[in-house]
């Protein structure tokens, strides 16, 4: 099974329209397995018609672990709350008191308390599942409880669940999250092309940079999609020419149409929207198989 | 005393830093105005305002070294790291992968030998800047370092500082609902939720209106491009959490070049949202 990735750093630029929609055309010729890795704000299956009912089950994900104090044995010593380096241990009415979204279950209150009152436990910090779209092929899915840390462990989880579920699949499609953080780390990790999308504006080509310096970490093979390219010609120029400077093939330049919203409304993917994409995602498809090398 | 609103979304690119740099370039034409761009990943609200950052300091996490004359390879620091940065081999000094550390301390405090000291590495610059009256305070996160909400928490040490000198504190959050959003609601006395009228963008705001429920913030609602899409969506789910929808921006591509140029963006009567 090999894996792309679609990232973009900035938000908003149509990483999930252009992901949702290069699936259902690599599904025509491709067993393919999609893996929504957005888990703060997943959105990938609702491009699909997917909703939380379509799910079969939704099962509890552990990533993380927090510290638990038994206030029994606990002696108010202040060690705990002066040895926490993320400042998640506070005192409370004179007892120390664990922030549930502060703690990154490191263990080191454990390790320093001498009344042995501190505990890890595991907490529920996600729910994962998997549905199949109605295109043929499968999503898999998780949703991080709203401020929960651990996205990065729960993005790898949601990747092995893809492979689980379709393991002679040809292609593992990973749309990733917005922004550079833990969770996108976690999407390239082990990708074999990565596909970025930007669009022409100061901010799209920063963060693309931003994007970009992440996949050369991992030396992951890499194409660009310039998206909505005709709102700002000046922009898709110096883009392009960066693109060319930096030896990055760019895949596709896609127009600024309303109707990637209007498909998104629907629930559709662009493709199967408006027909006259259908030439536009065939030709993504393309270009993406002969980098991969399939 | 100083209003300090945090501005998020949940999805990405529904117009967060479109709203924060237009509320506070306006705001700032009258009062003293602080932006702060939370948004460590990916800060673009100096782009958007056309602002030229300086580096005001370099923000370092404190990872460990070993010395390896005191190591006895015991094993213990390995066991104890939680973030897999130190891995014990037998019979081997440990090997440590430094973006993988999160300066725990774990591994300081198992070691039976004192072997381990701490250094720092860097993880991310704070940048100020200032156009007309408007002062930008600007995070970068330096690339695969996953501690965002790091280079947050040190955001808000640089607000604590400052924010004696502002009437206003506009803090532009990152997209998703993970640990940098949560950081930077901190201070926050007001939230304010920029969504657009989609089924994703509904989803997203559902998720980021739940986590205000529980860390008892109020969030409000802005729906920008209020005519592409679905209003009804976000009004249900306005009625759902019991909160307001406390201004409509519709599609303007007068916005849009405005984004792709780097100039202020003007969006009429936008100082509304501070009267809700």
């Amino acid at each position: 099974m090999k894996s792309i990735v679609v990232l973009s750093g900035k938000g908003g630029v149509g990483k999930s329209s252009i992901s949702a929609s290069l699936a259902v055309a690599l599904s025509k010729d491709k067993k393919i397995v999609c893996a929504d890795c957005d888990v703060d704000a997943s959105n990938l299956s609702l491009l699909f018609g997917l909703t939380e009912k379509e799910y079969a089950q939704w099962v509890p994900l552990s990533t993380n672990q927090v510290a638990i104090i038994d206030k029994e044995k606990c002696t108010s010593c202040g060690k705990c709350v002066d040895s926490c380096y993320f400042n998640a241990l506070k005192f409370k009415d004179g007892v120390p008191v664990v922030s549930k979204f502060g703690c990154e279950g490191c263990g080191v209150c454990e390790l320093v308390c001498p009344a042995k009152a501190i505990t890890l436990e595991d907490i529920n910090n996600a729910n994962i599942g998997h549905a199949k779209t109605k295109y043929g092929f499968s999503v898999a899915s998780a949703q991080l409880a709203p401020g929960n840390s651990g996205s990065g462990k729960v993005v790898a989880e949601v990747k092995k669940k893809a492979e689980e579920i379709e393991p002679s699949a040809d292609i593992l499609l990973v749309d990733s999250a917005a922004g550079i953080g833990c969770p996108v780390i976690a999407s390239v990790t082990g990708a074999n092309y990565a596909i970025i999308v930007t669009e022409p504006t100061p901010s799209g080509f920063s963060d693309l940079k931003k994007a970009l310096a992440i996949i050369n970490h991992f030396r992951v093979k890499k194409g660009l999609i310039i998206n909505k390219f005709d709102l700002n010609q000046e922009y898709t120029d110096k883009i392009s020419s960066f693109a060319k400077d930096n030896d990055i093939k760019i895949i596709k330049k896609i127009p600024f149409d309303k109707d990637f919203v209007y498909a998104m409304t629907k629930m559709i993917p662009l493709i199967e929207y408006n027909t006259l994409y259908e030439d536009l995602f065939q030709d993504i498809k393309k270009t993406v198989l002969e980098e991969l090398g399939n | 005393m100083v209003e300090i609103i945090a501005i998020t979304g949940g999805k990405g690119g529904t117009g967060k830093s479109t709203v924060a740099t237009a509320l506070a370039y306006q705001l700032s034409k009258t009062s003293k105005v602080l932006l702060v761009d939370a948004d460590v990943d990916c800060p673009n609200d100096h782009l958007l305002l056309s602002i030229k950052r300086d580096e005001l300091k370099k923000v370092y996490q404190r990872i460990p070294k070993i010395d390896a004359s005191s190591c006895i390879m015991c094993g213990k620091c390995g066991k104890v790291c939680k973030s897999k940065a130190l891995i014990s081999l037998k019979d081997k000094l440990p090997i440590f992968i430094p973006e993988q550390c999160n300066g725990c301390g774990a591994c300081k405090i198992v070691c039976p030998t004192n072997a381990i000291t701490w250094e720092d590495k860097e993880i991310g610059t704070i940048y100020i800047g200032t156009r007309n009256h408007l002062d930008l305070l600007s995070g970068d996160l330096k690339t695969n370092q996953p501690v965002s909400e790091f280079i947050v928490n040190h955001l808000n040490e640089e607000i604590e500082k400052k924010k004696e000198k502002y009437d206003f504190i506009i803090i532009d959050t990152a997209a998703g609902t993970h640990c940098p959003v949560i950081a930077a609601f901190e201070l926050a006395n007001k939230v304010i939720a920029v969504t657009e009228p989609t089924p994703l963008g509904t989803h997203d705001l559902e998720i980021i209106l739940k986590l205000l429920q529980t860390i008892q913030l109020n969030g409000r609602i802005i729906v920008n491009r209020s005519d592409v899409g679905n209003i009804e969506l976000v009004k249900n789910l306005a009625a759902k959490f019991a909160t307001q929808i406390i201004f409509e921006i519709p599609y303007s591509k007068e916005i849009v070049n405005s984004y792709a140029k780097g100039n202020p963006i003007h969006i009429p009567h936008i100082l509304d949202v501070l009267q809700q």
